[in-house]
């Protein structure tokens, strides 16, 4: 694979014209594919949790809330338009059925942020794979603005 | 002086948790070997306190296949351990018991699965258990989880358990020797830090002292 851009934990790469986004084993955490097709500036960010309520906030990348904001900040400042930007996202897993309750469902929660979130920005949807028991590698080509996620016992999904 | 992250450790307590470690470790081992009918020994455990990143590429990468043991703590001292058990561990613990081997975690089935988990809980029992006596904590166990699945999104369960606490994840454990060959253990220990902060006092090292 050509141009192959990774993506670790907390993290937010981009790519303008080509290049492969990718992002190993989201569990509970979500990668979110922001795109603007007319310019072909792709970005990916793997978050871990749905709300920043850090001091100091040193690391945006890490939660929902400031990770798409910061990323469309970026975007915006490289010539993307909002109204064309596009989300596709994929995680939010369950890894473990846990008898204790109090752990709750971050991935659950991190879905529920991501979808607000989006909203709030005026970004649409385009498509998701999220929630289940199955982690997920994300992969997203900035040239067709593809999304592709593959899955341990599954076939590979086009999103 | 408490500690709020765990890269604030001092070398003393780093030592003191090794030494837990190794002690939790060793009765894992004794476990595990009454269990295989085999001699158990240990390596020289490790504490070691890592960035997120860093810590997949530790255990060998994120899109590994692994089965993954999980047990909550609760009680006097919150955690979450984790038994990672990686092919190697996995062949160890069927060859022994089943007397067969497999090639893919896909060839696991109902029967192996129960093993591996019994297996995983014993050796998390153990450890809290050497832990518990040795702290004076009352710990209490969750039953265990189980799932088979890539290791980089199991580890990140406990991560994203205390992620808005620390940027890095510690683990304790050493390597299991059974037939003169050395499978990695891969016991994980995820505390919390007011946790740890109790455990280092009442292991009379929390001022560093």
């Amino acid at each position: 694979m050509d141009n192959k851009i990774t993506i670790g934990i907390a993290d937010m790469k981009l790519a303008k014209g080509n290049g492969m986004l990718v992002t190993y084993a989201l569990g509970s955490c979500i990668g979110i594919c922001l795109y603007d097709p007319l310019i072909k500036l792709g970005a990916l960010v793997h978050v871990m949790l749905p709300l920043n309520m850090e001091t100091g906030r040193k690391n945006p990348m890490k939660y929902a809330d400031t990770g798409i904001r910061e990323t469309l900040k970026k975007m915006e400042s490289m010539g993307a338009v909002r109204s064309r930007i596009t989300a596709k996202i994929a995680g939010g897993a369950k890894m473990f059925e846990t008898s204790s309750e109090s752990m709750g469902n971050i991935g659950q929660r991190n879905i529920e942020s991501v979808h607000l979130n989006l909203k709030r920005e005026g970004i649409r949807l385009l498509k998701e794979d999220v929630g289940g028991k199955v982690a997920r590698t994300l992969l997203f080509d900035v040239a067709s603005g593809l999304g592709c996620v593959r899955s341990y016992g599954r076939p590979e999904l086009i999103i | 002086m408490e500690i709020k992250n765990y890269d604030e450790l001092n070398s003393l307590q780093l030592d003191t948790l090794r030494e837990v470690g190794s002690i939790g470790t060793g009765n894992a081992a004794t476990a595990l070997s009454t269990m295989l009918g085999r001699e158990v020994r240990i390596t020289m455990p490790e504490v070691r306190i890592m960035e997120y990143n860093e810590a997949i590429e530790w255990i060998g990468g994120p899109e590994e296949i692994t089965a993954g043991v999980l047990v909550k703590l609760r009680g006097q001292f919150n955690g979450i351990m984790l038994s990672v058990q990686q092919l190697d561990f996995v062949n160890l613990v069927l060859d022994h018991i089943l007397e067969r081997k497999i090639m893919e975690y896909s060839e696991l089935m109902e029967l192996e699965n129960s093993l591996l988990i019994e297996t995983g809980n014993i050796l998390i029992s153990t450890f809290i258990g050497a832990l518990s006596d040795l702290a004076g904590l009352d710990i209490r166990l969750t039953v265990p989880a189980f799932t088979v699945d890539m290791q980089g999104a199991i580890l990140a369960v406990p991560m994203a358990e205390y992620g808005g606490q620390s940027n890095y994840i510690m683990t304790i454990g050493g390597n299991f020797i059974c037939n003169e060959k050395e499978v990695p253990c891969r016991l994980l220990l995820s505390p919390d830090v007011r946790s740890l902060n109790v455990l280092l006092r009442k292991l009379g090292v929390s001022d560093g002292q």
